[in-house]
């Protein structure tokens, strides 16, 4: 009689199944790899596609219509400390990294939780800057997800629950990690954040399916690789170096492009002689092997705490009357550059914020540096300070007009450094830095637009204060980014003229609106402070 | 072992867990002078306070705090303010364990290398006359425990956050640094009128005043004329002609008294 039953639910459980539309399957490599799809049905990797642009093919929200937008529903993380990440969509659910090594599944319709995923937090975890993370990667039926305690976890998409656990290294020397995973071939890519504690940082590459080590790229190079002379004694032990920004794929020529941070200690010049190479650069690696291909090192022997983890944007670009296959980056040092991808070769280097420091990028890609710059006890005054002239804050690439995208900020520091004391598991910056007052340099932001073939400004949106928000721009011609005040901004892309705004009550603080299709109409979906907000037409 | 004494030992373990040996804090800073220390608690001091205290202790969105010593804090009474914050301010509590003892000591044995001397000269001034000269030409601005006007800074502390020099400077020759909420703002009506006050909060499309009658209000900047940031402090310049150089010193030793406390009871 039991068995009866058993299988009378189980017909009847089929029944429903094939009444029900078929839930999509796995997530493949090839939807991760096909970055954001014209039907707005899913996000699934951290800038929208390998090459980062951030850029979305929908159209239904537009110039002239983006005043119609209301908010739809609004989601807490009843929990201290603010989002930085970007959320992955697929199949009407969103994917949700936060604060304090909390995660979500949450229905995109409504907001409500489906299920929450909480770690422990260890009580002597040195993490420098904030208890923060960057995103989930997707791949299959698991979700990647990088914690404070310099692990590499697997989730199960359905439940939250821990498929597999992945140490990356000891967070009681000041490893973590808060980069969003980038997922390739059957790889998941992550990197060790930690450069103010005098680790020596890395990139990662792990089997998805069994969170199997398969290689690892040191940033700083050991003694016999080529690199490592140019770190004085053995300061390459301590070196930094870390990487907490997801970088950029191209599939193409199979390499992964990604921004290395500061040498550690950040601002005391003597104690690490040379250039301190990866530290400050842009490494481009085979994918598979991880070993290096090229590097620009965009700042190099760094004592303002100038980490290159901004994001890299690919792009296939005319100049020069030719088609060039580039890389765009727009550095904390104040310069935006434009690289030839294929070997790291310099096209274009220009100022897009004032920049005291260097007078130019030379012909050899090295910054023509002006005298007077390297941090003492008594301090000297440098613009940009020590965020930059951008930093870990998205940009975006609209392919159809060619422009770079970028939150700038106008801000000068005057710079102190000692000699420092290296202790296992305590901050190594031998610096810190002080903001100019008010009265004498005051300090603000634009956002910009900036031409990749010239680094010329087409445009700028003016902000009273720097602003740290990404920024998403949409086929329609829309951009949307927020100030540092919390509002929500919709600017014409092409223009920068302001079309509509909300005051969220929190800024977007390195991270940026996404946006995606449910039920068919079009969602945007705004990360601030502690909150979530999806958006969509009246 | 049985479980007897097994129990024996377990217990007298937690008991000297649970109750350790009292910890006092020393009255003196034991690492006063000490080079190393004070390189360290220069890097401590530089990372944790300067942003506030600037980086040679005289004050940027804090309090001067190079003469706390003149002002008769003593090395224990800083350590316990750094270490449990100051209520109802912005100043944090520096907590164990992310900053040790040593941390404390050090940063103090630093700061002690910038504390201003002890003034040469004789104390100057009146202070009962002091208080009436702060009630006619100052209280109409600044309250003094909850006493006084809203539209300048609350003073109630001022003789424990600014030295005589600073303020000194300030009442003669007033300042083109704006203390945070406490800049001028003229904000013109569509009807062409002024309002003056001081600003609370601005982001592009909307300002917050405190106006002259301590009204707060905020205003959508496309829907009023104008909104001029002012360039000099709303608080007027106090010329000879206004303060005599004697109820200035009296006012001077008048705010020298306002430590947030009475000074006659000993602190914890």
């Amino acid at each position: 009689m039991r068995i009866l039953q058993v299988s009378a639910f189980c017909v009847l459980l089929a029944a429903v199944a094939i009444a029900q539309q078929a839930p999509p399957g796995l997530v493949s490599i090839q939807e991760v790899a096909q970055g954001l799809p014209a039907d707005g049905s899913r996000w699934l990797t951290f800038g929208g596609n390998y090459a980062n642009h951030r850029h979305s093919p929908l159209t239904e929200i537009t110039p002239d219509n983006v005043t119609r937008l209301q908010p739809l529903w609004t989601f807490q993380t009843a929990t201290l400390g603010n989002f930085e990440t970007t959320s992955l969509v697929r199949d009407n659910v969103l994917y949700v990294t936060g604060p304090q090594n909390l995660a979500w599944a949450i229905d995109a319709r409504t907001g409500r939780q489906i299920w929450r995923y909480r770690r422990e937090l260890p009580s002597n975890l040195t993490a420098c800057c904030g208890l923060v993370n960057r995103g989930f990667g997707v791949l299959g039926d698991k979700l990647f997800m990088t914690t404070l305690d310099a692990h590499l976890i697997a989730l199960d998409m359905k439940t939250g629950a821990v498929v597999w656990d992945t140490t990356l290294d000891d967070y009681k020397v000041g490893h973590s990690s808060t980069i969003a995973p980038l997922v390739v071939k059957d790889k998941v890519i992550v990197g060790a954040a930690g450069g103010e504690y005098g680790i020596r940082a890395f990139i990662d590459a792990y089997d998805a399916a069994t969170g199997k080590r398969a290689w690892r790229f040191y940033t700083v190079p050991a003694p016999g690789e080529p690199g490592n002379d140019t770190w004085a004694g053995d300061s390459w032990k301590t070196g930094g170096a870390s990487v907490w920004v997801t970088g950029a794929y191209d599939p193409e020529q199979n390499l992964l492009l990604y921004g290395i941070g500061n040498p550690g200690p950040d601002y005391h010049s003597e104690s690490r002689k040379g250039d301190n190479l990866y530290s400050n650069s842009l490494v481009a690696l085979d994918a598979d092997t991880g070993k290096l291909k090229w590097h620009y090192q965009f700042t190099p022997h760094d004592v303002h705490d100038w980490d290159a983890t901004e994001v890299p944007i690919l792009a296939d670009l005319p100049i020069g009357g030719q088609t060039r296959k580039v890389v765009m980056f727009a550095n904390r040092n104040g310069f935006y550059y434009t690289l030839d991808r294929t070997n790291g070769k310099l096209i274009v280097g220009k100022p897009f914020v004032t920049t005291t420091w260097a007078k130019e990028i030379g012909a050899d890609g090295r910054p023509v540096l002006i005298a007077g710059h390297t941090p003492d006890e008594k301090g000297e005054v440098t613009c940009p300070d020590l965020t930059g002239g951008t930093n870990f804050w998205q940009p975006s690439f609209d392919p159809s007009t060619r422009t770079f995208f970028v939150n700038a900020r106008e801000v000068c520091m005057t710079f102190i450094s000692w000699k420092p004391e290296y202790k296992a598991g305590e901050r190594y910056t031998g610096g810190a830095g002080q903001r100019v007052r008010e009265s004498e340099s005051p300090a603000w932001g634009a956002l910009r637009a900036i031409d990749p073939a010239t680094g010329n400004r087409k445009w700028e949106f003016k902000f009273l204060s720097p602003s740290t928000s990404g920024i998403l721009t949409t086929a329609s011609g829309l951009l949307f980014s927020g100030d540092a005040d919390g509002n929500l901004l919709a600017l014409d892309s092409r223009s920068g003229k302001l079309l509509w705004r909300y005051q969220l009550g929190a800024p977007l603080h390195g991270t940026s609106p996404t946006t995606y299709m449910i039920d068919g109409r079009q969602h945007l979906l705004v990360p601030s402070g502690t909150t979530l907000t999806a958006w969509a037409l009246k | 072992m049985t479980w007897r004494v097994f129990a024996a030992v377990f217990v007298s373990w937690v008991l000297a867990w649970a109750a350790p040996a009292a910890q006092t804090t020393p009255t003196k800073n034991p690492l006063e002078g000490n080079p190393d220390a004070i390189l360290a608690g220069m890097g401590g001091y530089r990372v944790r306070c300067a942003d506030c205290h600037g980086l040679d202790g005289r004050g940027v969105r804090g309090p001067d705090i190079t003469q706390v010593w003149n002002a008769g804090r003593t090395d224990d009474g800083l350590f316990k303010t750094i270490r449990s914050g100051v209520t109802g301010s912005e100043m944090p509590a520096f907590a164990a364990p992310r900053t040790s003892d040593r941390d404390l000591w050090q940063m103090l044995a630093y700061l002690k290398t910038l504390a201003a001397p002890a003034p040469a000269a004789p104390v100057r001034g009146n202070a009962e006359n002091g208080a009436k000269v702060f009630r006619t030409l100052c209280a109409a601005c600044h309250k003094v425990d909850s006493t006084g006007g809203r539209l300048g800074p609350d003073l109630s502390r001022i003789g424990s956050a600014r030295s005589r020099e600073v303020l000194l400077a300030r009442i003669r020759r007033g300042s083109e640094d704006f203390r945070a909420g406490f800049a001028p703002v003229t904000v013109t009506t569509p009807e062409g009128a002024s309002i003056q006050g001081v600003k609370k909060n601005e982001d592009l499309f909307s300002v917050q005043i405190m106006d002259t009658r301590e009204r707060i209000q905020g205003y959508e900047k496309d829907k009023v004329k104008a909104v001029e940031n002012g360039r000099t402090s709303a608080m007027p310049v106090f010329g000879p002609d206004r303060l005599s150089d004697s109820d200035l010193d009296d006012l001077l030793r008048y705010l020298l008294t306002l430590r947030g406390f009475d000074p006659t009871v000993k602190q914890q």
